[in-house]
């Protein structure tokens, strides 16, 4: 790892016991992953291929949210998680642990490719394209009476079985007690690293207890944002998000004038002082 | 100088009693414009393709205004990584144990490249949506935990704009 410099130069000035530990970090090998079985939807589009993908779900996720969340399917994983997926993870996102990335993982369809299953010891298998050691392994599953028609909450998974401390190869196997269930639902699963990172991944499995009402497939496109009326730039005021500004308009922004150099639409994070790129001071 | 604060931040963090601690810090904001700079040259490879493929207006004002001010934040972070006296590349995979982070491949730059029109402008907008939700991954951690006051200021900005930019790129996907 690139502070290996640094280190080899701390160690010129710390204590040899203190450069040690430095290097230990350093060693630890990269984690990514999904379940494989049940497969994940994020698996089970890439196995189809996410360019010509089989299944109207998968076909359906792709046109809701593009190609490359499949390409990219063993790391629907948020980095900061540190334990907070309550907290960081809107209900009905949690497919897509909350990312606009993955958001075709999110659409409530009763036609996502499911596993036969049935009460009773289930095998499951985590594919770690790349394992790490020491890590936490949460299972859940939906309560009685929820639909994959309805988003997926929180409040809506029940606890299965949970293994700490555990050294995952690149196929790992549990065996969860499954309770009994009717037609569809979602085995979901939270890999907690605790090694060298806060990372968590989160998997979504269809699963299918038979015996459901099928509903039909639905076609839940995703709610088209709200078109905002572009406001036609004030000739001059205060710099404001949201408005589109053509080279040669004038904004004040906390007390200080600034001409627009190439046209965009405002946004947070693009404000005059922190964006030559944009604006220039007067 | 250096040397000086990096010991300080292993000391201040704790990071170095136990190899199981999060990497942040001095250490952290190193990595996080190491891991930025790719990806930020690849973001602008993929916007510079809109110019003479895109048919929004408004994608391409978005796409002229991603170019240039990611173009500006490249040469911010590599002046800090110079004036630190550290290389602005890191080993292959040396961070992939902290997360690591996506890069677009080339084979999506070149499907890219042969597209034209409103097919291009969808593509390119879930390409684009994927690449800077990746980004704000990385900017998030290192908002929270790098050391830096600027490079972490940076890091809020990327978290911001990159939301924002998502925001209206899905906005902009409705409508194609």
């Amino acid at each position: 790892m690139k502070t290996r410099n640094r280190l080899a130069l701390a160690s010129l000035v710390a204590s040899t016991a203190l450069a040690v530990a430095f290097v230990v970090p350093l060693t630890t090998a990269s984690a990514h992953g999904t379940m494989s079985d049940p497969a994940s939807r994020v698996y089970t589009c890439k196995q189809e291929g996410p360019e010509n993908p089989k299944s109207d779900a998968c076909k359906a996720a792709v046109a809701a949210g593009g190609t490359q969340a499949f390409y990219d399917w063993n790391e629907v994983s948020l980095l900061d998680a540190g334990g907070r997926h309550r907290q960081i993870i809107p209900d009905g996102k949690l497919c897509s642990a909350g990312r606009d990335k993955y958001r075709g993982l999110d659409l409530q369809r009763a036609d996502w490719p499911a596993k036969r299953v049935s009460a009773g010891p289930l095998t499951v298998t985590y594919h770690a394209s790349a394992p790490h050691s020491n890590s936490n392994f949460e299972f859940y599953i939906t309560r009685d009476g929820w639909s994959p028609t309805q988003p997926l909450r929180w409040s809506d998974l029940v606890h299965l079985q949970t293994f700490n401390n555990q050294n995952p190869t690149t196929f790992t196997n549990w065996t969860l007690n499954i309770p009994h269930r009717t037609g569809r639902h979602i085995i979901y699963s939270i890999w907690q690293r605790v090694v060298g990172s806060a990372e968590a991944f989160y998997t979504c499995s269809d699963v299918d207890f038979g015996g459901g009402t099928n509903p039909p497939p639905t076609t839940s496109n995703p709610t088209p944002p709200p078109t905002t009326t572009t406001t036609p730039p004030p000739p001059s005021g205060t710099w404001a998000a949201g408005t589109t500004y053509q080279i040669g308009n004038r904004v004040t922004y906390n007390g200080s004038s600034y001409e627009c150099t190439l046209a965009h639409t405002a946004i947070a994070g693009w404000e005059p002082p922190n964006t030559p790129a944009l604006w220039k001071r007067l | 100088m250096r040397i000086f604060l990096l010991l300080l931040a292993f000391a201040v963090s704790g990071c170095a009693p136990q190899p199981d601690t999060v990497l942040r810090g001095d250490p952290l904001d190193v990595m996080f414009l190491q891991m930025m700079l790719p990806h930020h040259e690849q973001g602008v490879s993929m916007v510079a393709l809109a110019k003479d493929r895109a048919s929004d207006e408004e994608l391409r004002m978005l796409a002229a205004a991603i170019e240039s001010t990611q173009v500006t934040e490249i040469a911010t972070m590599k002046d800090w990584l110079t004036s630190w006296g550290e290389p602005l590349t890191a080993p292959p995979d040396s961070h992939a144990g902290h997360g690591g982070i996506r890069r677009t491949k080339p084979e999506e730059i070149a499907r890219l490249r042969a597209l034209r029109g409103a097919e291009f402008d969808r593509r390119l907008l879930n390409v684009l949506i994927a690449h800077q939700d990746d980004a704000v991954q990385m900017a998030r951690w290192e908002a929270g935990s790098g050391a830096h006051e600027d490079v972490k200021d940076l890091a809020g900005r990327i978290e911001k704009s990159r939301g924002a930019q998502i925001d209206m790129m899905k906005r902009f996907l409705g409508r194609t």
